[in-house]
Order: C-alpha cells, then structure tokens, then sequence
C-alpha cells in the first residue's frame, strides 16, 4: 500500500474531522484529559520527589553515622548503663581495618554558642568541628569562599565557614564577608566562606544553616575537648553496601572500647543509605499508581475515539461507498480512516502534552525561591516524545476497527442507501 | 471485439431463499454507442447494471470490457478498473456533500494519484464543460439538481473512462432538467464519441438513445434500434 501524507491526504482527513466540529473535540477532550492526567501527574511525582531529595540535599546516599550512648549490654566486667566515647583514634581504626570504607571523617559540635561581629550577635549557633574530608559526606553549596582545607586543620588556624542564618544576621548588607573575622567565646576567627545549605531531613549536629565551622583540630583545642569525638561519619567504596559493611564497624569501634558489639544502642548508628531506599520504594510506588491512573485514563479515551470512528463510519456509509465506487482501494478507505483517528488522537494527545507542559511551568515558577529552581517539575523531553509515539501507537489501535468495517463497505451499499 | 461482450451471464442472490436475478445474458455493446437498458423493477437491469459496473460479481458466464477479461477481480483491482475505465452518474448524484463541486469532481483522480495542480486544472476544464465554472465552489446543497447532475457527469467523465454508466440519471429531476441532462449525454455521445448505457423505467428516457435493450425477469428481450428517436411516440421525456 501506497499511504500518501500529503497536503491532500491531510486536507481530506481535516475535512472529516472538522465536519463534526463539536464531536471530534468531546472524542479528542477524553484522550487530551488522559495524557493531560498522566503527564502532570508524572511531573507532578518527579517535582514532589526531587524536593523531598532537596531535603536531603549535599548528604552522600552511602553515608553512615555513629554515635556513642550509654551501653545496654554488661561486657568484659562493665556493668550496663555505662558511658563511653568514641576518639580520635577510631577514625584511623575504620580507615586501616575497613578498606571498603571511602571517607572516614569525625566531628565534634558545641551547641548554643553566641557569634558576635563587632556589635551584631547571632546566637544559639553550633559550632562545629571538621575536618577537609567532611565535605564527601554533607557536600557544602558554598554561596562565599572555600571549605575548610586540611592546612586549616593541620595549622590550627581560627578560621571558620559561617551557615546562611549566621551570616544574614551577621552581614545583613550582604556582600562577600571572607577575611572578616566573627568572634566566639572570646575567640577571634576569619571567615572563609559561606555555606548556602539548609537543614531538612538530614541534619548532623544541627540545622546546617546556624554552623559556624571550624577545623576540628581547633575546636578540640579550643573547647579542651581532648581525644573525643562526638560523630563518625563514614562512606562506603562504590559497589558496596553499607548495611553488609555495618557489622564489621560495629565489631572494631565496639572491641576497642570494651563495648558489647551486639549492643545496638550503645553504638547508635544512621544509615542514610537505608533512609533514601524507603523513599525511593515510596516513590517508585507513587509512580507505579501514577501510570495506573494515567495510562487508564488514557486508554479510556482510545476506547472512546474507537467508539466514535465506529459511529462515523456507519454514518459515512454513502460516503465510503461513492468513494469506492469512483475508484478508492479497500486499503485507500482503510488508510483514511486509521489516519483520522491518528491525526485525532495527536492533536488531542499533543494538546494533552503542551497543556500539561504549561501547567507544570507555572507549579516550577509558583515553587521557585530566590530565582532558583527548587525541584524540575517538568516532564522530561524524552518522556513526551515517547507519550507522542504511544499516542500514534493507540491512535492506529483505536482506528483498526472501524477502518476495517468501512473497508468492508461495498461501493453498492452508497446506491442502497437512498 | 465490442467494446462490451457479456456472455451467459447468471447470477443468483441468496438471502435465505436463493433467487436467480440474471438467467443467461448474452448482450454485446460496441464502441460510441448510447444505450438504455430499461425494464421494470425487479427485472435484474439493477443487477446487470451493478456487473456492468464492476460493482458485483456474477456467479457464471464472461464479461469482456474493452478486451479485458473482469472476472475473480480483486478488491484492488476492481477499484482500479472501476477508476480507469467507467464513469458513473447515479440517480441521487452521489456528491459527497462536504467537498466543493471542483473537489467532487476531482476525487476520481485523487485515487489516481493524480497532482493536485493537475487535478484541479483538469476538474475546472470539465466544469467549464458542463457549464459550471461559476460553481466551482459551491457545495452540492447550495446547487440545482440539474446541477448537481452535471457535476456528477463531470466527476464521471474527468478519468476518461470508457464506458460511462448511468443509473436512471434523471430519476430525481424534473422534467425540464431532465430533457437538458438527456440532451447534454447525448451530446457527448455524438460530439466525444463517449460509450454510455443509461438504466431507466422511463419510456421517454429510453428513447433519447439509439438503441433500446428491454430486460425482463432476467432475460434480454428485444433489442430495438431507436435511432430516428420515436420509439414511444416521439422524444418526450414524461
């Protein structure tokens, strides 16, 4: 079969369509509102997930944390109800026995601190001892400056990366504050940078925005803080997972300190790993229901402009008969009819796209901040080139019926008809 | 060979209850002649003529249409002869009523592939013909029913086919409309040397042709030759 697509092809299938003006838009409104639905609830699901994933935002999706409690278990003559800490030592401990294990990295916090500049105070600020490697664990979104670096730590120096409450109310003119110097506890340090990160769902020793962060080294010196550490975060090598990993940590931190290693509240320990997989499996369910709902929808709408066709091709009887007997193939007929239903499942479907499309920019602009996107909502491009080709897909399924009944319309069913 | 050589034609409809509509026609039509088959309803001139037009299929017997033998066609091919080699006017025009009258008279050769300059310049030169020019863009229900035949008649002749059929082309006129449709078929019999076999039940009709082939119960009954045109008392069209 020869199926010509040209001007004439099209304007005899405009022609049909455009005769029942009002039918072939209620038939197209049920796939339009189909794809509509599916498009926008797809976007819709991407937006909502990828802004619960900005909660999360900077934090390594391998990283685990461990704390030191008070022990549940009686072990090699300690009583239960023991206090104990973690030092620096285990940093070395992880990192030597553990070769899976990709950043080791401690940290100490001291809450509630005033940091004052000149005669501006910004209180019930954290400060918060780390070291160059913290930043693969909470990825710092640095607005000013540079994170703390190792020669920061090493040297001592009293330098400091302030969160973003700190430094508006710190430097409500705004500006780069690097080479100022805040003061803390009668401490002077410079500011190096600012970090842009916000707390959420994830927040390690407090919301990321009241950090003033020092190197570690200065902290523990400042704060006479000694060998201990108070977190430890780490994060696993690609291609392990951290919950097979997790009993052998358990096992070295646990020994060293004479704590029982089955004693699960002694050695708390966070697995974000295992936090973002229930999210995932939330999401992946969202979706699941979406497409249900969507593609149902969808299909609904098909099932009606197969209906209709049917209605058009009993009504076109004559038609089709005059036009086979003037010398229109069977397949010529079959051809039209499927394309009717094509071009009348696109438009719709199209429409379907670029109304959903439109919809889903204005959630984007409604939901951006400060002139950043929080989370894309919109569909993405391959996503509606793969709807628009499901849509001509469906389109043809939807026409195959009713073309092959006006196919079999015999050129002496027109006369018949009078 | 005539242009149209049918031989032993039967065929039978079965609905239920078999019914023999043409029992052995034998009928031969040469080339530029102007013929009506005429009979009373249910004499089978419906069904002949649906054969004659490659419209149906006939159960025994042989057609011969311009040396072609049209027997066990295909869908396809049956379309393509029906395309090449006949024009058909039917009693209620048959226009598509959504297309311009230029755009039902170039149909035919749409389903040629013909292009749409082309098509369109040819549909306008055949218009002009029938005396329509002005009409090129009307739809059919903006137009006369003497109209709407000549579009017809153009949309029929535009393949330039061999044989033109027409199914009792003035059933739904009046009787002034009909004299100018029967004349303008004439016409184009003498001036063009067009084939054309006209079915009608009208006497009047039947007498603008030169030859009258009468059909009755399924059997060809007289042949008469009419070209003085008085076979029912003169050329009165009703």
């Amino acid at each position: 079969m020869k199926l010509r697509f040209d001007t004439d092809t099209f304007r005899e299938i405009l022609d049909s369509l455009l005769r029942n003006k009002s039918r072939s838009f209620l038939t197209g409104f049920g796939v339009f509102w189909g794809v509509f639905m599916l498009m926008l609830l797809s976007g819709g699901g991407r937006g909502f997930k990828q802004m619960l994933n900005n909660e999360f935002e900077g934090f390594a999706h391998n990283t685990c944390i461990l704390f030191a409690n008070q022990t549940s278990k009686p072990y090699k003559g300690f009583k239960e109800g023991r206090f104990w800490e973690m030092t620096y030592d285990d940093v070395d401990r992880l990192k030597n026995l553990m070769p899976e294990l990709e950043t080791v990295s401690p940290t100490v916090a001291l809450w509630g601190k005033s940091v004052v500049r000149g005669d501006v105070v910004s209180s019930r600020a954290v400060v918060k001892g780390t070291r160059a490697d913290y930043a693969l664990i909470e990825t710092p979104k640095l607005k000013y400056g540079r994170y703390i670096s190792d020669t920061d730590n090493a040297q001592e120096r009293k330098v400091c990366v302030i969160g973003k409450r700190v430094y508006n109310e710190l430097f409500p003119e705004g500006g780069d504050p690097c080479g100022q110097r805040i003061r803390i506890d009668g401490a002077y340090y410079s500011v190096i940078g600012v970090s842009w990160n916000e707390g959420g769902g994830i927040n390690i020793n407090g919301n990321a925005a009241d950090m003033v962060i020092i190197p570690i080294n200065q902290a523990r010196k400042a704060y006479n803080l000694g060998n201990t550490i108070q977190l430890l975060c780490f994060t696993a090598k690609e291609g392990f997972v951290m919950s097979d990993l997790i009993p052998r940590v358990r096992e070295i931190i646990s020994r060293a300190h004479y704590v029982d290693p089955t004693d699960e509240q002694a050695l708390f320990l966070l697995n974000t790993q295992l936090i973002f997989g229930i999210v995932d499996n939330l999401f992946k369910g969202v979706n699941f229901i979406i497409w249900l709902i969507g593609l149902g929808t969808l299909l609904a709408g098909v099932v009606g402009v197969s209906n209709i066709m049917m209605v058009s091709v009993r009504e076109r009887t004559t038609e089709i008969g005059i036009r086979r007997a003037i010398g229109a193939t069977p397949r010529q007929i079959l051809g039209q009819i499927i394309s009717e239903s094509i071009v009348l499942t696109l438009v719709a479907g199209m429409s379907g796209i670029v109304f959903s499309v439109l919809i889903l920019y204005g959630v984007e602009l409604a939901t951006m901040e400060d002139g950043i996107l929080k989370a894309a909502f919109q569909v993405p491009f391959w996503t509606a080139v793969l709807a628009a080709s499901l849509l001509a897909i469906l389109g043809v399924v939807a026409g195959l019926m009713p073309a092959v009944r006006a196919m079999q319309i015999k050129p002496v069913d027109a006369m018949r008809d009078e | 060979m005539a242009l149209i050589d049918l031989k032993g034609i039967n065929k039978t409809y079965d609905n239920g209850q078999p019914l023999h509509v043409l029992k052995g026609i034998d009928l031969s039509i040469g080339r530029g002649e102007f013929v009506s088959i005429m009979g009373a309803s249910g004499s089978g001139k419906s069904t002949l003529l649906n054969i004659l037009g490659i419209l149906d299929n006939y159960d025994s017997g042989s057609y011969h249409l311009d040396g072609t033998l049209i027997k066990d066609l295909t869908e396809k091919q049956a379309a393509d002869y029906r395309n090449r080699m006949i024009g058909f006017i039917f009693q209620s025009f048959n226009l598509i009523g959504f297309k311009t009258a230029v755009e039902n008279v170039e149909l035919p050769l749409y389903y040629q592939g013909v292009a749409r300059k082309k098509r369109h310049d040819l549909a306008m030169e055949y218009l002009d013909k029938m005396g329509l020019t002005a009409w090129a863009h009307h739809f059919p229900n903006e137009m006369s029913g003497g109209q709407k035949q000549r579009v017809a008649i153009a949309r029929a002749l535009i393949t330039r086919p061999r044989i033109i059929l027409a199914d009792e082309p003035t059933g739904a006129l009046d009787s002034k409309t009909s004299v100018e449709v029967m004349g303008l078929l004439k016409q184009l019999n003498k001036e063009d040397g067009i084939t054309i076999i006209v079915v009608t039940h009208e006497g009047g009709v039947a007498n603008e042709t030169d030859k009258i082939i009468h059909i009755k119960d399924g059997m060809i009954g007289e042949i008469e030759e009419n070209t003085r045109h008085d076979a029912w008392g003169g050329s009165i069209i009703k």
